[in-house]
């Protein structure tokens, strides 16, 4: 009996204009879309990759270790086509000096051709499923129950030995069917596109990962239609069923997610906060200038830093803390002091080391009860929302959400100890190799290189874990509620 | 009889659900609007005038020529328009500050000294975007309202006005009596309007009730001339939705189709179409340089110049110290033969003059100034036009993209709302040739005061060349930014009337539908 049921809605919706209109608008957009975003995926790509030269040409220029340029750049996450998160929104670029730790705050992205374009907004895959197949959800759902009743087919349906739980299942079992094929056919399109174009290669783990974002997807249509289905079962007319779908569906995807974010802001002010953070930062670079004041004192250098008395032909450059230099000739008469210079240079070396971590430690804190806190605060009161829901799952599942963005952090803040590492290995910090390339130029062949794997697939999932089972319990909740509701009502 | 059906069509939806629910939902984003404006705004003004006054303290410390000449007029402020609680416009990725920094530089020429750079023109960019870790949202403005809701609500509001009627049999009644069907359609047009119109009137009131008492945001009477005209194009766009669904309702039986064929209409052009579009354009545009590029082609421009001008200037010391020899020559000759002395001084009679003025006169040479002023403002004017061209391109590029995501009428309404606002491209376009303009002036201040002044040599670009009297800030050009109803309203006429001509159009498809259509 339950099959029959499921079979006839089954063959009611497909049949549907609603069912038609819906696959091929949804059609529509994700091919038209993804050929798009492929296509901006292979920009991104190609620019990665040159970037990546130009730095690479640039760390290997330098003559002396302290004219060391590295920067390291973002690779772009092919999943981003699905779940742009904040993939495509920061900055790519970091400097990596020994002397500074990266954080997720110091990304730059001076790279971008064209800031301006910021203006127009950008969507990827997740977005169309969102905003179109919920409301197809909605459009199922509104006159599922109500539509039974006006008609008077509800009566004749329940005047048979069937219970009604098992006429609501097959109602959702049907439904959900008819919402999966679009899904289904989209993500289809969506591989033989991928595959035809030469710059995405989908490992394994990315099709696990597209796998868990499918999932999520179906996870939030069953959500949308449940909520369709209760507002059926309440209410007696479809037309006021339909319209309190609608504006549901407004006040959910569309108004919610933007209004929680300005009208509701707990974290309140935070340039207090950040001005005090600075004013430590300042006081340990103080502590830094009077070490390096002591240190002077007991040496025979002589002269202002950070020249002193030493005569060389070549150059300097200086950016804040940071000097590099080039001294391709030095005079002879200042050649006795060059080892005191030698041992300066590593004192200094290794007190920025130490002082930047220090430093950093008060920045990751100021970072997390400022920036970070706030995008927390902003997500949980958006959970309220299933369409915000859905967006979290998803980008945490392709590795594009804060959590992804502070794992490439860490990768950079990893590398930064590996360049430390490499520099005391050729004891870099005290040698005339640092300052003056008069005996050579520095080689550069094991310079290490930076490596960014993004987190396996079992963190992805533990990461969409939180609002996957949000999404599963308001499932759940609903679907006992309509079923609750719907064995009282009176038919 | 037109009267009678607008009033019945008008009462009928006043009493249903979608009208109770369209006024809770509009009046409660209007009121966070409001809100959330009294509470950004005031910052906003005050450090656009903290930043102003420092800025003009700073000038006000400059007193000779040459150093206005090399700094230059100092950074240029965007005036926070009143109106940004209605478009954003996106200003965060608009800078507020036109012209900033000066590269400046400094390099020895030849044996004679130093030349340093003046102040050329260079545009500060934001991308806000590259730090900020929130979720991504959108501003809840006027133009958010107004596109997603004044477009979704007409349609609910239509979907079954035909249809329904047909489903139900009360429009067969309906058309056997005397009533043509443009007057039944003019009648459910008008009432519909009327009916989406009142919640909305009534939120947009909340919301100027709420922003009046901020005394912040003081609205002058072009200010209430502007929102009227907003408030004219609002309404403009939800009757297009409106005549969109009463077409649509004309043309299908059953009202379940009606809908569903609105809400795909909807989703595609609100919902997609701006943004997809606006991706979809980026594939066809000329390419703007990238950083490296943009360096690579500053550094092959001025190494030009540089090589003519160090070309130029030793030359130029080459002949003097020619000529100081052949001074030397000439008296050492004049002792032993001065026939020969003689002859030689007629043949090069030119060198020998130049080199006894050059050493008669302890002053700078003019000639040689003449010069290094030349490279040190061609100079500038390189940096300048490179900086123009990128931005130039870019904007292009961002024209490009707008037009072509003008398929979309809430688009079209959102650049329209923009430019009425004084926010959004437009308007920064406007503040850009304010800048230039104001540019152009400070630039001409300076020669005419160093014209002014008898005693200078009048070559603009070196110290030594130039007046030296003290110059009055006070005289400067000074910089305002305003915003004008008038500026304002030429930037909108263009979207103001694509919008008409939809509405026409939709109109007159309704219209045809729906006197084709069987009962």
């Amino acid at each position: 009996m339950l099959h029959t049921l499921i079979r006839q809605e089954l063959l009611t919706h497909l049949m549907s204009a609603r069912f038609l209109a819906a696959v091929v608008i949804t059609l529509l957009l994700v091919v038209a879309n993804t050929i798009v975003l492929i296509d901006d995926h292979e920009n991104r790509v190609a620019n990665y990759s040159q970037q990546e030269k130009v730095h690479r040409e640039k760390a290997v220029a330098a003559e002396t270790y302290s004219r060391l340029e590295l920067f390291v750049e973002r690779p772009p996450n092919p999943l981003s086509l699905f779940s742009a998160g904040l993939d495509k929104r920061l900055g790519t670029t970091v400097g990596i000096y020994h002397g500074d730790v990266p954080m997720i705050s110091s990304v730059s992205a001076r790279n971008l051709e064209n800031p301006y374009l910021n203006l127009f907004s950008y969507i990827d895959l997740v977005f169309i499923f969102q905003v179109v197949l919920s409301l197809l959800a909605l459009l199922f759902a509104y006159d599922a129950i109500a539509g039974d009743w006006e008609s008077g087919t509800l009566r004749l349906v329940i005047s048979h030995p069937i219970r009604r739980g098992s006429i609501l299942f097959a109602k959702y079992i049907a439904a959900m069917i008819c919402l999966l094929l679009p899904v289904l056919m989209s993500l289809l399109m969506v591989l033989i596109l991928c595959s035809l174009a030469s710059s995405i290669q989908l490992s394994t783990a990315d099709l696990l990962r597209i796998g868990g974002i499918i999932w999520t997807t179906i996870v939030y249509l069953s959500l949308f239609y449940l909520i369709g289905l209760l507002i059926s079962t309440t209410t007696r007319r479809t037309a006021t069923s339909l319209m309190f779908c609608m504006f549901l569906w407004v006040a959910l995807v569309l108004v919610y997610p933007n209004w929680s974010r300005v009208a509701i802001n707990p974290v309140g002010d935070m340039r207090a906060e950040q001005q005090s953070a600075n004013q430590q930062i300042e006081q340990i670079w103080e502590e830094a200038d009077r070490e390096e004041q002591r240190f002077l004192a007991n040496s025979p250098l002589e002269g202002d830093p950070p020249r002193f008395n030493i005569g060389y032909s070549g150059s300097s450059s200086r950016s804040g803390r940071r000097y590099g230099f080039n001294m391709t000739k030095v005079d002879a008469d200042s050649e006795p002091f060059v080892s005191h210079f030698q041992n300066y240079q590593a004192f200094i070396g290794a007190t920025h080391i130490r002082l930047a971590e220090k430093a950093a430690l008060i920045r990751e804190q100021v970072l997390a009860r400022t920036d970070i806190r706030q995008a927390t605060w902003d997500k949980r009161l958006m959970r309220f929302s299933p369409a915000s829901l859905y967006t979290f799952a998803t980008s945490a599942w392709a590795g594009t959400d804060l959590k992804g963005m502070l794992d490439f952090s860490r990768a950079t803040q990893g590398y930064r100890q590996m360049l430390i590492d490499y520099l005391d290995d050729k004891d870099a910090f005290a040698s005339r190799q640092w300052f003056a390339s008069d005996q050579g130029t520095v080689d550069w062949w094991d310079l290490p290189r930076f490596r960014f794997e993004r987190a396996d697939v079992w963190e992805n999932t533990q990461r969409a874990a939180a609002d996957m089972s949000l999404l599963f319990l308001m499932n759940l909740i609903l679907f006992i509620v309509t079923f609750l509701i719907f064995v009282k009502v009176e038919v | 009889m037109i009267g009678h059906i607008v009033k019945r069509e008008f009462f009928d939806h006043l009493n249903s659900l979608r009208f109770a629910l369209t006024a809770l939902i509009l009046a409660a984003l209007m009121i966070t609007n409001a809100v959330v404006h009294l509470q950004s705004h005031p910052d906003k003004v005050r450090r656009y005038s903290e930043k102003v006054t420092a800025d003009q303290d700073k000038l006000q410390s400059r007193t000779e020529l040459y150093q206005m000449l090399k700094k230059g007029p100092g950074r240029l402020y965007k005036h926070p328009s009143a109106l940004t609680f209605i478009a954003d416009g996106g200003d965060a990725f608009l800078p507020g500050s036109g012209t900033t920094s000066w590269g400046s530089w400094s390099r020895t020429a030849g044996f004679s000294g130093q030349v340093k750079s003046i102040w050329s023109l260079d545009y500060s960019t934001a991308n806000p975007n590259a730090r900020d870790l929130r979720p991504k949202s959108t501003k809840i403005d006027w133009v958010f309202i107004i596109t997603y809701l004044l477009s979704f609500i007409p349609l609910l509001f239509t979907f079954d006005a035909l249809s329904g009627e047909r489903e139900s049999g009360t429009l067969r009644l309906c058309l056997a009596n005397s009533i043509s069907r443009p007057a039944l359609l003019v009648g459910k047009f008008l009432g519909t309007l009327i009916a989406i119109l009142t919640p909305f009137y009534f939120a947009v009131l909340l919301n100027l009730a709420i922003i009046s008492t901020d005394s912040w945001t003081q609205l002058g009477a072009a200010d209430w001339g502007r929102l009227g005209m907003i408030i004219l194009i609002a309404t403009g766009y939800a009757s297009i939705f409106i005549a969109v669904g009463l077409m649509v309702s004309a043309g299908t039986r059953d009202s379940r189709v009606s809908l569903v064929t609105l809400l795909i209409i909807w989703v595609a052009l609100v919902v997609f179409m701006p943004s997809t579009l606006g991706t979809l354009a980026t594939k066809w545009m000329s390419p703007v340089q990238t950083a490296h590029q943009r360096d690579m082609a500053r550094r092959s421009a001025l190494e030009q110049i540089n090589a003519d001008f160090d070309k130029r200037i030793m030359d130029k010391q080459a002949k003097q110290s020619e000529g100081l020899q052949l001074l030397n020559q000439l008296m050492e000759l004049s002792k032993t033969s001065p026939k020969e002395a003689e002859a030689l001084a007629k043949a090069r009679e030119e060198e020998l003059r130049l080199a006894i003025a050059k050493s008669e006169s302890q002053e700078a040479d003019p000639e040689e100034l003449r010069i290094k002023a030349e490279f040190v403002n061609k100079d500038a004017e390189i940096r300048e036009g490179l900086n123009r061209e990128h931005l130039r391109a870019q904007l292009a590029q961002v024209q490009r993209a707008r037009s072509i995501t003008r398929f979309s009428p809430a688009a079209i309404v959102q650049y329209a709302l923009e430019s009425m606002a004084g926010t959004g491209l437009n308007r920064h376009l406007q503040f850009l040739e304010g800048v230039h303009h104001h540019i152009g002036q400070f630039r001409n201040f300076i020669v005419e005061t160093d014209h002014a002044d008898t005693e200078s040599l009048h070559i603009i670009g070196v110290p030594e060349g130039m007046s030296e009297k003290p110059v009055s800030p006070r005289a400067l050009p000074s910089f305002e930014d305003k915003i004008t109803f008038s500026d304002t309203f030429n930037a909108a006429i263009v979207d103001m009337l694509l919008l008409a001509l939809l509405l026409c159009m939709f109109i007159c498809g309704a219209f045809l539908v729906f006197l084709r259509s069987e009962v």
